[in-house]
């Protein structure tokens, strides 16, 4: 596992699209931000304002119009194995067992058979499903499968984690001991994590710092002081009250009249 | 549970089938005796089933073409029962040759040529207007063509064979490859993977289920494919047989053979089920595998 500098720095990053049908979208404009090495960062921010948009650049599968992305040393030109990512959708590949998805990164990277069943079974085991190693997918509840995607990711050994609103389809206490294993691994391996949520809670129990996203830019940036452990009564500490009363400012409740569709992620075709 | 208390459930369990068939083939038999028998050979119109089974299995045997093991007919022997399985065994054996080298080729074509051209953009695009144009092709209109271009025998029946199954699998994985969803994709590429490696162990994995559907379509093309190639222009097997006994108004065995045909298509379905469940294991049960019943009031309590 390579301790390589864990940091991002992202430079005015633009992402403009356009659709088929003329429409231009701006879904970054001009992004700067830097994220220090093993920082536990939220975004938050209404659909369509470029939460997604701005970590699937992160993952390298948007490319950038305009500025530059540096992660882990490196100017991102696609995806590597150096950023992980865990997406909302479940991605656990249905066509193979649990260790057979643990292993697939391992397996991409070359390494021995037997060093990769002794990895993945390790992961396993840090998620709690060492005794389903040899089940199918199927036979997983959903929360499980995030289990199984968090071990694919980590046992790849990503440095940097990219959270596209992973537990967003499940159920509240699914989701909360889902962020109990999450901040538990993490302490343990001092990941940075980019984490993007449309649920103020969640992002008050597992960040360091709030992203706030309007119309495609960082509208604020909050410090999260609160003191870890945290759990879900967080929320009515009287610091965490005006968090959430500062974000819920920047979302402007007010201008909900001015919805607009969110932009359609296109497919981006590999070169 | 024993073999008999077995067959006894299965029975009631189908037993909606099993009477629906027996109707059929009772009002065949009806039909067979009330219909009027054909001039030329005195073999009825319908043939009943003692006929088919009778003089019609024992004719079978006039199509043994070789001198050992059973009288040959065509040669002034006699015409014999075992003559007859013979016959139908050595015809049957290269019918299913052609069936199934034919469907091998024509899939490891198909599917091997349609993940090739779905590799990029340029090339689908490409193939997609000519590939419209070749699915309108009539198929069986093109039997004549293929036996000039390959020989009226076995190689221009297996290319005729390919081609119908392989035209239909080559659509059927372009099609498939367009539907894996993108998340498995973009998962597979953060992990690192190559192209390559994101094309034999996700892309592939992940159009199987799609193109199983495409092998029952394609294995009924291949009867047809198959028995067609055999009408036309070859001197075996069981297409073969079909028409010989078409020039001499025989029902009987053109029954037979057909009866024959059935049994053997349906026996490579049943097959096939087997093996798609296993390579589908994986699958989370669909519309089509009955798991469970609801239980009736009256056997809840006991």
């Amino acid at each position: 596992m390579s301790s390589a500098d864990r940091s991002i720095h992202i430079h005015d990053a633009w992402c403009v699209f356009e659709h088929v049908s003329g429409r231009r979208v701006e879904a970054l404009r001009g992004v700067s931000l830097d994220i220090p090495p093993g920082q536990f960062v939220c975004i938050v921010g209404r659909s369509g304002h470029g939460k997604s948009t701005l970590l699937r650049a992160l993952g390298g599968l948007n490319p950038l119009s305009a500025g530059e992305i540096r992660a882990a040393g490196e100017v991102v030109q696609g995806p590597a194995a150096e950023r992980g990512m865990v997406f909302q959708d479940d991605t656990v590949f249905p066509w193979m067992r649990v260790r057979a998805n643990v292993e697939f990164g391992l397996k991409a990277k070359g390494m021995a058979a037997d060093e990769r069943g002794r990895l993945a079974d390790r992961w396993l085991e840090q998620v709690g499903l060492d005794e389903f190693a040899d089940s199918w997918p199927r036979e997983l509840s959903g929360g499980m499968r995030k289990r199984v995607a968090l071990a694919t990711v980590f046992a790849t050994g990503a440095d940097i984690l990219l959270m596209d609103e992973p537990f967003g389809s499940l159920d509240y206490v699914t989701r909360l001991s889902l962020h109990g294993l999450l901040l538990d691994l993490w302490r343990r391996t001092g990941h940075t994590i980019v984490f993007v949520t449309h649920d103020v809670e969640e992002a008050l129990i597992l960040a360091d710092r709030i992203l706030v996203m309007k119309d495609g830019g960082v509208a604020d940036d909050i410090p999260v002081g609160l003191a870890r452990p945290r759990d879900e009564e967080v929320r009515a500490l009287p610091e965490a009250v005006e968090i959430i009363r500062t974000i819920i400012h920047h979302l402007g409740l007010e201008s909900a009249a001015t919805d607009e569709p969110p932009p359609v992620q296109p497919r981006v075709d590999e070169p | 549970m024993n073999g008999l208390a077995r067959l006894a459930a299965w029975a009631r369990e189908r037993w909606i089938s099993i009477a629906a068939l027996a109707v059929i083939l009772g009002a065949w038999e009806v039909a067979g005796h009330l219909s009027p028998t054909s001039a030329l050979r005195q073999s009825p119109i319908v043939p009943p089933w003692e006929f088919v089974f009778g003089p019609s299995l024992l004719g079978m045997s006039d199509y043994w073409t070789f001198n050992f093991w059973a009288p040959r007919p065509a040669a002034g022997g006699a015409q014999t029962y075992l003559g007859a399985v013979l016959a139908i065994v050595y015809h049957s054996a290269l019918t299913l040759w052609r069936l199934a080298l034919g469907l091998v080729v024509g899939t490891l074509l198909g599917v091997g040529l349609g993940l090739a051209f779905s590799w990029s953009h340029v090339l689908r695009r490409l193939v997609s207007s000519p590939l419209h144009i070749l699915r309108m092709f009539p198929l069986l209109a093109m039997v004549p063509l293929f036996q000039f271009w390959f020989g009226a025998n076995t190689t221009g029946a297996v290319t005729f064979v390919a081609y119908g199954v392989g035209v239909v699998y080559f659509a059927a994985t372009i099609n498939a490859v367009s539907n894996v969803p993108n998340r498995y994709i973009e998962f597979a590429r953060t992990l690192g993977a190559s192209r390559l490696r994101i094309y034999l162990t996700v892309i592939l994995p992940a159009i199987v289920p799609e193109l199983s559907a495409s092998v029952l379509l394609t294995l009924g093309l291949a009867w047809s494919t198959v028995i067609g190639a055999e009408y036309i222009g070859l001197e075996s097997g069981m297409g073969r047989i079909i028409i010989f006994a078409q020039y001499f108004s025989n029902t009987g065995r053109m029954t037979l053979a057909t009866l024959l045909i059935i049994v053997y298509a349906g026996v490579s379905f049943l097959l096939f089920r087997r093996l798609a469940a296993r390579m589908l294991s994986w699958m989370p049960p669909t519309a089509f595998t009955e798991t469970a019943r609801v239980v009736p009031s009256a056997s809840i309590k006991s």
